[in-house]
């Protein structure tokens, strides 16, 4: 079996086949995680952006359900990672034994060569260990004895964490945490849903039912899709201004990277892909600026002081920022004169 | 406490400023040198009184002790030595009687008498002390302004008809310097004044606070000069001299020496006029009275015929009779029983000439002597009712023929002679009187000059008769009405060396039963000649078939009538000679008539509708009118101007190949184009309706917010959805939305939108669309920035070149 790259995803997809796969999967899934659709969605879009997801969540509330019910959904190989404070880099990337038949060393793989990983409880491990997973994410290969394998494609990375308030928990490093597309958080079902989730679970675990309903060359197919999805210049400015505005607020320490300005249009095209578009709008930047921008910039001290969550700073930041115009139309967009801003709300 | 000594000072100075308009009462300017000289002592010994720190009553006792020793000083009784005796305030008691007999029997602009040059000082010098008491003592400089104004009401109540404005101006800096330095006290009162000299704060940065009030004061001073317009008895001053020149007659403002009334502008052609105001019923014992005269114009210069103030006698004391200083003619004695109406304010008598005697009149009126008229200062015409005697002579040719020239050094010679220097006035006269031998055969001459036979003819609507020089192309251009033909007949006769003036007052009037109603229509102006041993004889030059009520004379017939009556018997009647002189003009609407200032007190009602002030109220109305339609109409412009919004120019530029193919062809930009076009549409129609728009949000968000905002329904809502999502795929998507029937839509959302809006804000999204306004005000402030910016980096560019910055830097 020929190992496709990921340069060539394999050819685009005609928009209702891409409309049935995907629905395919978010049915699925949901049938596992109830009433929370739109987590649901937004974990797809990560997977179809080529990203990674990090669910975040108080213990309980589902991450790793999500996480196993979006790898069972997909016909490819799929590995889990426990981290545990006492897990070790190689556990994670693989490690050469010695084979005395051979007598010689031998690679073994770890956990991290499949199409999908699972990596549960991962602000558990020592930074040390997480840090393991940084090549990988990022590059889609391993360096082993200064032996690089590559990693298959897709090739997503989907971790939980509890909030690191919780005890026994280390922070991910900011490199970690850019690597990230996503942060999620499941929260609490609603009372219907979890009345369902009563009666349903009570019997067997939906899990275990759960069939796969795409494979690995549909994914790839999917992928193609969502890359030929169209961002005109102006919600790429947006996204540009979006980004620019973190590493320019007074009250964030470390703004977002490019590699995020690069992630949050992706992940936009994949938004609008699913909701049956071929362009990005403004309004897919917007709704996802607080899980793509979010857990990667790090507040100052003040605004920590003040209670000031990433999440607000980010959400503030959105409501704060002008649409970029593509065109010579700006009779009420009056930031350039200084001063009188328009004040709508005073007509 | 230096602030309050030059607060002091300022008051003063206030004070001095707001005495202007007593310039317009007197002849001289004494009663300036001496009001200075009070003044100034009078701050002098406060601000010496407040370096004593002396209490707030000591200051006031010190300030009126000063202007008790300058009155002293200025007007002594002779016995004192440089304090005040018991005798000197007898004096000042004997001053203000004097004063008291003065403000009866003169006119103003009044010489410097002693009695009331005592009242002025003495007033501004109160005036003074209050001013410095309330402004520096009191801290109320507003409540300054009450004192002031009393001065100004000097004038204003010596004045019947209009009051010049400057010295107001003048006097209204005043109050406001004083406003302003009181405030500056105050401020600095709290510490140092922020002047921004040295510490990088410009004085002209844009405050709200003085953006408020600078427009705050604008709309005042806007208000302020347009709510009395439209209030209609307030017609005098400033702006109705402004339409009376505007409507082109008039003599300018009388002479140099501030004559009173400007009876031209009196008889100002309105010629828009169509009411007929009731001015004058006048019952006669005569059958055929002449003109009804009220003043006369006896000056003449290059600003043409002016009014000399009117100066003499108590009419109690009695009028002449005329039989004892005329030589020949036959005189009948008649009774008139006269009435004036409310519309008739004036401080002149209308008489018939020759009056002996009236009856009815209260105290106040008084007889000019030379000019034959019963004026007053301070009563008015309106509403009087009085009788009095009079006496028609009539003259007939051969008796007039006999009056010989007077000579030069006669008084009433020197008068009425003197005329500017034209040469084709002087010598269109010779030519006229050359071989004539007695006085009037020289003035029939020059009578007959006037005759449609030269081709003159009467017209209303001819350049008004400013100055000499047009009095003088009125003789070239042969067209125009009665104050023409009066002032140039005057002027000619005075160029033949006879004394000439004309008289103003009104034609003889309808006749209802045995009284002769005279209206506006009847306003008339003529010329009287003098002859020696007759006096004044009227001449009229005007066509008589032209003006209502037109009377004439056997000695000056209607030289334009064709079967010209032969002077049937020498002593034919003054009066009543062409009877068919009177009936056709009785009608013309294009009659000259009074308004304004000889008829300040008319109300608007009953005088017309249309007269110049009233035309300038309508058509500054209609101005403002169209002028608050302009944003209404600007709106409804761009409204079809992006209906009508099509792709006007090929695409250029495509892009093809790649991913992020996108497709230009010409539909496809014209589909963009209609989109941007309704969606910009869309967003003034909701500033119209006073829906916030917020430039964070997107099209979608916009459109979902108008649907729940405006509590759009149905059609409106799916209307603004399609607008919404236009707009979007306009912006973002490879293809724009096409066939949607935006103009529709936006008609929809239109009609959703004043559905759920309430009354005002549907008139004002109509008649002053805010997203105009806006526009414009965005405009403007955008205007002002570059200007600002401009003048900062002109003003671097200037520092740039100045030598200072040579200088060491000055510590900071």
């Amino acid at each position: 079996m020929t190992t496709p790259t990921w340069d060539e995803p394999g050819g685009p997809m005609p928009s209702d086949e891409f409309r049935d796969a995907t629905q395919a999967i978010m049915a699925n899934i949901e049938q596992v995680i109830e009433g929370k659709s739109a987590t649901v969605r937004l974990a797809l879009a990560v997977l179809l952006a080529e990203g990674h997801l990090l669910i975040e969540d108080v213990p309980g509330v589902g991450k790793t359900k999500l996480a196993k019910a979006l790898a069972r959904s997909i016909d490819c190989s799929v590995r889990r990672i426990q981290f545990t404070p006492d897990l070790l880099p190689s556990d994670v990337t693989g490690v050469s034994v010695y084979n005395q038949e051979t007598r010689d060393f031998e690679f073994k793989p770890g956990a991290v060569f499949a199409n999908l990983v699972v990596g549960d409880e991962i602000n558990r491990a020592s930074p040390k260990t997480q840090s393991a997973l940084l090549e990988s994410m990022e590059e889609r290969q391993v360096t082993v004895d200064g032996t690089t394998y590559e990693l298959q494609a897709p090739f997503m990375v989907i971790a939980t964490q509890n909030p690191i308030e919780m005890e026994g928990t280390y922070p991910l490093p900011e490199a970690q945490r850019d690597r990230f597309t996503a942060r999620i958080a499941m929260g609490y079902p609603d009372p219907r849903a979890e009345l369902a989730m009563l009666s349903g679970h009570g019997a067997h675990d939906p899990l275990s039912d759960l069939r796969s309903v795409a494979d690995a060359a549909t994914v790839r197919r999917l992928i193609a899709t969502v890359r030929n999805v169209h961002a005109a210049d102006a919600v790429q400015q947006y996204a540009i201004a979006l980004v620019t505005a973190t590493r320019e607020a007074p009250e964030i320490r470390l703004g977002a990277s490019p590699r995020c300005t690069l992630q949050l249009l992706r992940t936009a095209k994949a938004v609008a892909a699913l909701e049956g578009r071929d362009y990005v709008l403004p309004d897919d930047l917007q709704a996802l600026a607080v899980p793509v921008l979010a857990h990667r910039i790090i507040p100052t001290a003040d605004a920590q002081l003040n209670r000031r969550t990433t999440d607000a700073i980010v959400a503030e930041i959105v409501h704060r920022l002008p649409l970029p115009h593509d065109r010579n139309r700006s009779p009420y967009d009056t930031r350039n004169t200084g001063g009188a801003q328009y004040e709508s709300r005073g007509l | 406490m230096s602030g309050r000594r030059r607060l002091g000072l300022v008051a003063a100075g206030a004070t001095l400023l707001a005495a202007a308009p007593i310039a317009s009462i007197f002849d001289g300017y004494t009663w300036l040198m001496q009001c200075l000289f009070t003044v100034g002592l009078i701050a002098g010994a406060a601000v010496g009184a407040r370096t004593l720190r002396f209490p707030a009553w000591a200051q006031a006792l010190s300030m009126i002790v000063v202007l008790l020793l300058t009155l002293t000083w200025i007007f002594p009784s002779g016995d004192e030595f440089f304090i005040p005796q018991p005798s000197t305030f007898s004096h000042f008691a004997d001053l203000f009687s004097q004063a008291g007999q003065d403000t009866r029997s003169y006119g103003v602009p009044v010489p410097d008498r002693e009695g009331l040059l005592f009242v002025t000082v003495l007033g501004i010098g109160s005036v003074a002390i209050a001013v410095d008491l309330l402004t520096v003592v009191a801290r109320k400089p507003a409540l300054a302004g009450l004192p002031m104004l009393a001065i100004y009401s000097v004038p204003v109540a010596v004045y019947v008809d209009s009051v010049p404005v400057l010295p107001f101006i003048i006097g209204a800096t005043g109050f406001l310097w004083l406003l302003v330095s009181d405030n500056i006290d105050r401020v600095r009162r709290f510490g140092r004044r922020f002047t921004g000299d040295g510490r990088d704060v410009d004085v002209w940065e844009p405050s709200p606070l003085a953006a408020a009030g600078r427009r705050l004061g604008v709309i005042g001073v806007i208000a302020a000069v347009l709510v009395p317009l439209a209030v209609p008895t307030i017609s005098g001053g400033l702006l109705s001299r402004l339409t009376q020149n505007g409507a082109g007659v008039g003599v300018g403002p009388g002479n140099g020496s501030g004559g009173r009334i400007n009876l031209f502008a009196s008889l100002s052609g309105q010629l828009t006029q169509t009411a007929t105001v009731e001015l004058v019923r006048l019952k006669t014992t005569e059958q055929t009275p002449y003109y009804l005269r009220f003043g006369v114009a006896d000056q003449l210069n290059n600003n043409g015929f002016g009014s000399r103030s009117p100066n003499g006698e108590n009419v109690a004391q009695g009028l002449p009779d005329p039989r004892q200083s005329t030589a020949g003619g036959a005189f009948a004695d008649y009774k008139a029983e006269v009435e004036v109406s409310e519309s008739l304010a004036q401080g002149m008598l209308p008489l018939y000439q020759n009056t002996t005697g009236i009856d009815g009149l209260q105290n106040g009126w008084f007889f000019d002597d030379n000019q034959q008229v019963v004026y007053s200062s301070r009563r008015s015409t309106k509403g009087l009712k009085y009788n009095f005697d009079y006496v028609r002579a009539r003259y007939s040719q051969s008796q007039l023929r006999q009056a010989e020239p007077l000579s030069p050094d006669d008084p009433i010679m020197r008068l009425n002679t003197t005329h500017p220097e034209d040469e084709t006035v002087s010598n269109l006269v010779k030519g006229l009187v050359a071989g004539k031998k007695t006085e009037y055969d020289k003035v029939r001459a020059l009578y007959d000059h006037f005759s449609s036979k030269n081709n003159f003819s009467y017209r209303l609507s001819t350049q008004p008769v400013t100055n000499s020089s047009e009095i003088a192309s009125f003789l070239q251009t042969k067209a125009g009405y009665c104050q023409q033909y009066a002032a140039a007949l005057a002027w000619m006769a005075r160029e033949a060396g006879i004394p000439a003036r004309v008289a103003f007052g009104f034609t003889r009037g309808e006749r209802d039963g045995d009284t002769f109603v005279i209206t506006n229509r009847n306003a008339h102006a003529w010329t009287e000649i003098y002859f020696k041993g007759f006096g004044w004889i009227p001449f009229d030059a005007t066509p008589a078939a032209s003006v209502a009520g037109a009377a004439r004379s056997d000695y000056a017939p209607d030289i334009d009538l064709p079967t010209q009556a032969p002077a049937a018997s020498e002593s034919a009647a003054v009066p009543g000679a062409d009877p068919s002189a009177a009936a056709p003009g009785a009608d013309r609407p294009d009659r000259p008539d009074f308004s304004d200032q000889s008829a300040s007190g008319s109300t608007g009602s009953e005088s017309s509708g249309l007269s110049g002030t009233a035309l300038l109220i309508i058509a500054l109305a209609a101005l403002l009118l169209a002028l608050l339609l302009v944003p209404a109409l600007r709106r409804v412009l761009v409204r079809k101007h992006r209906h009508a919004a099509t792709a006007r120019e090929e695409p250029k530029v495509t892009r093809l190949g790649g991913p992020d193919d996108i497709v230009v062809t010409a539909e496809t930009v014209k589909a963009r184009a209609d989109a941007h076009a309704a969606w910009d549409e869309l967003m003034d129609t909701m500033i119209d309706f006073r829906i916030p728009i917020d430039p964070t949000e997107t099209p979608r968000v916009t459109a979902q917010r108008l649907i729940t905002d405006a509590v759009l329904l149905d059609e409106p809502a799916s209307a603004a959805t399609l607008l919404g999502s236009a707009e979007e795929r306009a912006r973002y998507a490879r293809k724009p939305l096409q066939g949607g029937e935006l103009t529709a839509a936006l008609g929809q959302v239109r009609r959703g939108l004043s559905r759920s809006a309430n009354r005002r804000t549907r008139i004002a999204a109509v008649l002053m669309p805010p997203s105009v306004l806006m526009r414009w005000r965005l405009g403007l402030g955008e205007a002002s920035t570059r200007l600002v910016t401009f003048g900062g980096r002109l003003r671097d560019l200037l520092a740039k070149a100045s030598p200072r910055r040579l200088l060491p830097h000055r510590g900071r």
